[in-house]
């Protein structure tokens, strides 16, 4: 399934990496694209408990994260 | 935090099992990189990481057990990379370098053209001797132009090395197969001053000459160049130089002097009036003013009081401080100033000299007129030997001699007259600078302004009179050491009365017993504070001298306020014609202050400025000149003296540093001004304009003798003799034209 979320707070293509690396860590998730501009599409096996995504996100940086 | 150890050393950071790492740290691009270093670090076992992204640097506690090579292997999972932090290189002396060079290139080369243009010389074998004599100034001395042909030739540029490279290298290889092969090698081989137009000389003539005299003249071009270029690091060193030394810390109550490595975050230290605080913190005790003037400029010292925060290397006036420091090392304020300079230095993209900009051009037309001339030649039916005579000496006249003289001795003889007006240029980038900048920001303080206080105005209540006034404000104020209360001081001219109870209410005034009365110098507070009214004549004055930006004190005596002292920091009085001047140029002008906009504005209208940026905090200076460049469309000249201003200086297009401010503040800049006078800065615009026009007459000077000289080689008619008498010309008229810049006097 995939699921589409909306990040704030990155500058530049590190934070674009960062944020990636953490999501993409959690378990289940299966491809991750993060855009600068904001736009994150998460795909999965099963559905990922937001809590989990909001954890990754900050874990990445000072960045939030929302549904899209 | 602190347990009362004597040595210095903080025991709690420094416990034999921990130790404190620092490293470098590249690949950041913006603060969230820092900060997911920081996070990364911070995971590991025991490791307390701070990551600055402003000075790249990582500051890392980390238990004894872990290596710099665990923390840097951290730094790279994370996306970057990290380095143990080099000891700073001693910067390579290139005048140095290119003056071994140039002694080796000048003996050799003064044989070698003697012998060339004057035919009694012509010792039999001369040729041979010239070929020994020239191959070191040829291959060793000319070796930084080769070096830099190559790594030019990679992306397809060319530039004034590539001229000399291929000019000289032609000219010498030439020669050489001449010896070898044609009759040049002949033992009793002479030139002859010949304008013969016969086609019998080829393969007979040596070039060296011509190779080692370009040699020669560029390297000395060179070493001019580089003495009169200051070295760019001094500038850092000079903000080093500024801060404290040592600092007096309190351990367990007692003070202990340690030098300043050894302070920590948190330490509480003293500073006691006179001494340069040592480090960014808060005031924890003590009322003092701070002298802030060497990292601001600002002239009027800063109240303090617990609670306020300090920034290291400015002086502590009057009382004595407690400081809990709040940042050390890197991360204070005077480092991140230090920090912007060297990034602003190494940003700026050193504008690419005019002789190399012509290079660029001239050296594919050569290229390409030594190719026809070689292809036209063999499809007339010319010998191979000719063909390629006539084109190899396309390649050896096409560079000029003088080409290495053009800059430098423009530079050199615009420098001495600036140098005679009280104006220094640090190189060449400064005139092309000069000549591009639209906008120029002036900083008020020192520039504008003397940048120190002296008296504005006397104003006496109703029925008081102006002299007591100031008599009892000087009397006053005689034991304070205050700048506002020096200016008052200064301009009383009476003998002061005695004073009794003295105190110092600090942020207030002063307040003691004159002739067993009470009396009183301060602000408005300390007027309500004795009780005393004060007229509403005085308040209205009081307004007014705020608008134009002065500082005014009260005075009173035994129940009532006499009167008001204005001081200020005087507009100078050239200020108006400068500004003047600076317009005539064509230039727009933006006065830069932290004063408050009305005040600016007083001030700006005073001296007819065009803009005015007001309320700008000491560190905001550089970005003001960022903004004022609109992204590098706009070329913006700034002139200072503050060691905060040393970024914005360094930012700016064109740095003009005023001499009566810091080293700091010289250093970061391309223009310095020995005197405080802002015409010497529209002086100075207009000498560079100036030099700048005599170099670009130079280069063309340099160039057209050779360029005239080309259709001749190209015929196959080039000798010896010719390219002698065309790198002479030329070298004669580019220091004639450059001497002439030194009669040159500013109009005003």
């Amino acid at each position: 399934m995939i699921t589409n979320y909306v990040v704030t707070g990155m500058t530049c293509g590190h934070c674009v990496n960062h944020v990636t690396e953490e999501v993409s860590a959690i378990p289940g998730v299966t491809e991750v694209k993060v855009e600068q501009a904001g736009p994150m599409t998460v795909s999965s096996d099963t559905a990922i408990d937001f809590g989990t995504i909001e954890e990754a996100v900050a874990e990445a940086g000072d960045y939030k994260v929302a549904l899209a | 935090m602190t347990l009362g150890t004597t040595d210095g050393a903080p025991t709690s950071l420094e416990s034999p099992a921990r130790q404190i790492i620092e490293l470098d740290v590249q690949g950041m691009t913006c603060a969230s990189c820092a900060a997911r270093i920081e996070k990364k670090l911070s995971k590991l076992d025991g490791v307390q990481a701070s990551v600055n992204y402003a000075t790249e640097k990582a500051h890392v506690v980390a238990p004894a057990g872990l290596t710099a090579d665990d923390l840097i292997a951290t730094v790279q999972a994370a996306g970057y990379d990290a380095a143990l932090p080099v000891p700073e290189a001693k910067p390579r002396d290139r005048a140095a370098e290119i003056k071994r060079r140039l002694i080796v290139s000048a003996t050799l080369a003064v044989p070698v053209i003697a012998m060339a243009m004057i035919p009694p010389l012509q010792f039999p074998g001369w040729q041979w001797v010239s070929l020994a004599l020239a191959t070191p100034v040829v291959t060793w001395a000319a070796w930084p132009f080769h070096r830099s042909t190559l790594v030019n030739l990679r992306h397809g540029a060319a530039t004034m090395d590539t001229l000399i490279s291929l000019g000289t290298s032609a000219a010498y290889l030439w020669s050489l197969v001449a010896l070898i092969f044609g009759n040049a090698g002949m033992i009793g081989m002479t030139h002859r001053w010949t304008l013969s137009l016969s086609h019998d000389h080829q393969l007979t003539s040596i070039y060296f000459e011509a190779a080692v005299g370009i040699i020669t003249f560029i390297l000395l071009g060179r070493y001019i160049e580089a003495r009169s270029r200051q070295d760019a690091s001094s500038a850092l060193r000079a903000l080093a130089e500024v801060g404290a030394k040592s600092v007096t810390v309190l351990r367990g109550g007692a003070e202990v002097t340690v030098p300043i490595e050894k302070l920590v975050v948190d330490d509480e230290f003293v500073v006691r009036p006179g001494e340069k605080i040592a480090t960014d913190g808060v005031v924890v005790s003590g009322d003092s003013a701070i002298d802030n003037s060497v990292i601001t400029g600002e002239s009027l010292p800063v109240d303090v009081h617990p609670g306020s925060a300090v920034v290291g290397a400015s002086v502590n006036t009057t009382g004595r401080l407690v400081v809990r420091a709040t940042a050390v090392g890197a991360d204070t304020q005077l480092a991140q100033i230090a920090h912007l300079v060297e990034l602003a230095q190494t940003g700026k993209s050193r504008s690419q000299a005019l002789a190399d900009k012509i290079s660029g051009v001239f050296v594919p037309i050569v290229i390409a007129l030594a190719l026809i001339t070689l292809v036209v030649w063999l499809v007339l039916g010319e010998s191979a030997t000719f063909a390629v005579t006539a084109a190899v000496s396309v390649l050896i006249i096409s560079c000029p001699c003088a080409l290495g003289l053009a800059t430098p001795t423009a530079l050199l003889a615009g420098s001495l007259r600036g140098s005679q007006l009280g104006i220094l240029i640090r190189g060449p980038e400064a005139l092309e600078e000069a000549h591009r900048i639209q906008v120029i920001a002036l900083d008020k303080t020192g520039t504008i302004t003397a940048g120190q206080m002296s008296l504005d105005s006397v104003v006496p209540a109703p029925g008081a009179d102006a002299d007591e006034v100031l008599r009892l404000a000087a009397t006053l104020e005689s034991a304070s050491e205050h700048p506002i209360a020096r200016a008052i001081v200064e301009a009383s001219h009476a003998t002061t009365e005695q004073l009794e109870d003295f105190s110092n209410i600090p942020g207030r005034g002063v307040r003691a017993r004159v002739h067993d009365r009470p009396a009183a110098a301060g602000n408005a507070a300390l007027m309500s504070d004795q009780g005393w009214a004060i007229p509403d004549e005085l308040s209205q004055a009081a307004a007014d001298a705020a608008k134009r930006g002065a500082s005014t004190v009260f005075v009173g005596r035994a129940g009532t306020v006499i009167g008001l002292v204005a001081v200020t920091d005087k507009i100078d009085p050239n200020a108006a014609a400068a500004v003047g001047a600076l317009h005539e140029l064509g230039l727009r002008t933006v006065m830069v202050t932290g004063d408050n906009q009305a005040a600016a504005e007083y001030v700006a209208a005073q001296v007819g400025i065009d803009g005015v940026r007001a309320d700008v905090l000491p560190g905001d200076k550089f970005n003001v000149v960022t903004e004022l460049q609109a992204g590098g469309t706009v070329p913006v000249a700034m002139v200072g003296d503050g060691v905060n201003d040393a970024a914005a200086l360094s930012q700016a297009d064109l740095g003009i540093a005023m001499g009566s401010g810091t080293d700091a503040a010289i250093a970061a800049s391309d223009l310095t001004l020995m005197r405080h006078d802002l015409m010497l800065a529209a002086d100075a615009i207009r000498l560079s304009r100036r030099t700048l026009n005599t170099i670009r007459g130079n280069l063309f000077w340099a160039f057209i003798y050779n360029v005239c000289a080309i259709p001749i080689a190209a015929l196959g008619y080039l000798n010896p003799m010719f390219a002698g008498a065309a790198m002479a010309f030329s070298s004669v008229f580019v220091v004639t034209n450059s001497l002439r810049l030194r009669t040159w006097s500013p109009k005003h």
